[in-house]
């Protein structure tokens, strides 16, 4: 059990634009002020040239507790966590981290080259805080776990970047900390290692190690973390379950996508998704889409879409629209569309996006509203498609025999 | 060893004893609480600063030592001449400073004698100490922009670790002279007692500079430009191939305001001349070769430049990572 914390009690950081003076001539000047004045951060005001990082940010990390921040790049992500790790500190407010924290940052910042894995495990483990016992107790578990054992005495200039990296990862991942940081390093070395990564941070995860996870891969938070937080050019814009804070960064950033401006005859006013909050794995949902259509259009060209996108990866898992489905668009006038659709897929936050489509150019003409589902765990199986698995088990001789109403495979 | 390390080891000596134990007691106990707020409510004083700056390095002792000996490795690693490079430079020293003494001789037509050979090489050693550290630790922080900017340590390690790795050499260069110099004519004598005391605030006055000029170099680019021409033509400032008598009365008091020259000549005149410090010394013609006071001089150079240089260090370094 672990008995680390991390709180941020409404925390501002400024940091400058550009170049700051750095000639001798302001050196003295500005080394005498530093001497005279207390460590506490210089002036609290906004001058021309600075830009706040951070804007009120508040949060708490408990023992058990894993906390996922999302958001764009330049969001103030890394701020946060360079505060956390004591590398820079708050204009305003405070922060608190109690227990050794393990940053699984720059993992093999440390390493010389010139050395071999073995002093570069001494040297990394000493920057990381780690005292000679600790280090040599832990050795040949790090050793195994980088999967290096033949390379160890070898100078790491030798070593593919792959060795590289999780040798610094299995540094790290021994360090026992009491409050875990990790930035962006999921994606170490192959698939095998990276499995390996993962299940040592969920291991620790069950151990209570209070996490702070920032991510772009927005399923290993969904995994991880008990809360996020949705940070937007330094201010806290959603915080909430990783779920719900996922799906409000992703409507942030699809309402920004281009209107395009098409002349089409064919338009969407609203679209209403019926179905409860969660939707099990394997679950049904219907679709209204509300629209009109020109009077007096004659033309079939256009179509009525519904596009179901992965909101982690932005990929479209599933679409169709009215020319596909042979329903044709009335003549003229209002319509609503209903769409039944069965939700055969893995747990995750969909976006459901309404379109007008050309069907002569694939062309999109018009783009609808769009909504969020988002799919909780129904059948349990893995993959990308739930395939509505029925399991039968037969005991006894007939079992190798192929029943009647099996088609035989050619 | 601290109480948390002590007990760690006993749960892994009672581990090999076959006795099933939880996980190694964690580090919390002596990891202090991470506290940081722009809105302290009175500043921290000096003494105060000084011992936070104290308890961190003490914390990342391990680190200092693991970074020494990384560039102590390096630097005999893949290297053609090995453990000669300790030896290199001050004996290069050396051998200019014989060249400069030969070409008076011959001038003033007194000769150059052992002695003579043994003023410089007692002084060449802990300049070449001095030049090579302040050299490597002007850039040691810069030089790490991937630790300083990414990870946490308390960044007084750098320079130290630069000057205890220099210090390194100087030993190794050290065991050497003491071979030598008998050969010179040195014998021992109680003098010998003061160079541990001069080789100590040499010490404090090389750590003072280091961490002033690689904190300086942090924010100042074109320090490092500076402390390079300074050291090149220091050496005709401090008396390493002369003694400030040789100058006459006037100037060898001015060369003795450099807070080196003290420290350089009080070691020649300890471990050659067999002069005790604590004793006024004047040559025959009346001129000033050395007083107690320019021991007091050097003292008070090497502890308050160290406290102020400590101070600035700790200070500023939060700001590091946003600077460098």
């Amino acid at each position: 059990m672990s008995d680390g914390s991390v709180s941020f009690r409404r925390v501002w950081k400024k940091f400058r634009y550009g170049e700051v003076h750095n000639s001798l001539r302001d050196l003295l000047p500005a080394l005498g002020r530093r001497l005279i004045r207390s460590g506490a951060p210089p002036a609290q005001n906004l001058h021309s040239g600075d830009f706040w990082a951070l804007r009120d940010v508040s949060f708490e990390v408990r023992p058990g507790e894993a906390l996922g921040i999302i958001g764009p790049n330049g969001a103030g992500k890394s701020t946060v966590l360079k505060l956390l790790t004591r590398i820079v500190r708050p204009t305003r407010g405070g922060c608190t981290v109690r227990g050794r924290i393990g940053a699984l940052i720059e993992l093999s910042a440390g390493f010389h080259p010139d050395l071999t894995g073995r002093e570069n495990i001494f040297l990394q483990g000493s920057i990381m805080g780690m005292h000679r016992g600790e280090i040599a107790r832990k050795f040949d578990e790090i050793v195994d776990f980088a999967g290096i054992p033949d390379f160890i005495d070898t100078p790491v200039k030798r070593y593919s970047s792959g060795m590289h990296a999780r040798l610094g990862f299995a540094i790290a991942a021994h360090l026992d900390p009491d409050v875990l940081i990790i930035d962006e390093v999921l994606a170490v070395g192959d698939a095998a290692f990276q499995q390996k990564a993962f299940g040592r941070i969920a291991e620790m995860r069950t151990q209570a190690v209070p996490l702070v996870v920032v991510s772009h891969q927005l399923d290993r938070i969904a995994q991880l973390c008990t809360k996020a937080i949705l940070l937007n050019r330094g201010r806290v814009v959603h915080s909430g379950t990783p779920r719900e804070t996922i799906a409000a960064y992703v409507g942030t950033t699809s309402s920004t996508a281009d209107a395009i401006t098409g002349d089409s005859a064919t338009r969407i006013a609203s679209m209403f998704v019926n179905g409860p909050a969660e939707v099990p794995s394997g679950g049904v949902i219907t679709v209204m889409i509300s629209g009109t259509v020109r009077p007096h259009w004659t033309g079939t060209r256009e179509s009525v879409m519904l596009r179901v996108a992965s909101v982690e990866t932005g990929t479209t898992v599933f679409s169709t629209d009215t020319a596909l489905s042979g329903i044709a668009l009335p003549f003229g006038g209002a319509f609503t569309l209903e769409v039944e659709l069965q939700l055969n897929v893995p747990a995750n936050v969909y976006t459901i996006q309404s379109l007008v489509m050309d069907t002569l150019t694939s062309r999109e003409v018009f783009p609808g509203p769009s909504a969020q589902v988002n799919v909780g765990e129904g059948i349990a199986f893995v993959g990308s498609v739930q395939m509505n698995p029925r399991l039968r088990m037969r005991e006894g001789d007939g079992a190798a025999a192929p029943s009647d109403d099996t088609a035989p495979v050619v | 060893m601290t109480p948390a390390a002590k007990g760690r080891a006993t749960a892994a000596a009672s581990d090999e004893a076959g006795v099933a134990t939880p996980e190694p007691a964690r580090t919390s106990a002596a990891e202090p609480a991470y506290e940081a707020s722009a809105e302290d409510e009175t500043p921290p004083t000096y003494a105060q600063d000084l011992r936070e700056a104290a308890v961190e390095l003490w914390r990342f002792r391990e680190m200092l030592y693991q970074l020494t000996l990384r560039d102590v490795r390096i630097r005999y690693k893949q290297a053609v001449i090995g453990f000669g490079w300790a030896l290199l430079m001050p004996a290069l020293v050396v051998i200019s400073g014989c060249l400069v003494r030969y070409a008076m001789s011959r001038t003033t037509r007194t000769p150059l004698d052992l002695a003579g050979i043994a003023s410089i090489s007692v002084k060449a050693l802990p300049w070449s100490f001095f030049v090579g550290t302040i050299s490597f630790a002007t850039q040691s922080l810069t030089g790490n922009l991937q630790l300083v900017s990414k990870v946490y340590f308390p960044r007084a390690v750098l320079p130290l670790a630069a000057t205890l790795g220099q210090a390194f050499d100087a030993i190794i260069g050290a065991v050497v002279l003491a071979l030598v110099l008998p050969f010179l004519g040195v014998h021992l004598s109680t003098a010998l007692l003061w160079v541990p005391v001069l080789t100590l605030l040499l010490f404090l006055l090389t750590v003072a500079a280091s961490l002033f000029l690689s904190c300086a170099n942090l924010f100042f680019r074109d320090v490092k430009y500076i402390v390079q021409v300074m050291l090149t033509f220091g050496i005709f400032f401090t008396p390493v191939f002369f003694d400030p008598a040789m100058m006459g009365h006037r100037l060898a008091r001015l060369i003795m305001l450099n807070p080196l020259s003290p420290l350089l000549e009080g070691l020649r005149l300890a471990v050659v001349e067999q002069h005790n410090l604590l004793l006024p010394l004047v040559a025959s013609d009346g001129a000033v070769i050395w007083s107690p006071a320019y021991l007091v001089y050097a003292t008070l150079w090497a502890l308050l430049g160290l406290g102020a240089s400590a101070m600035i260090f700790h200070r500023s370094e939060f700001v590091f990572a946003e600077y460098i």
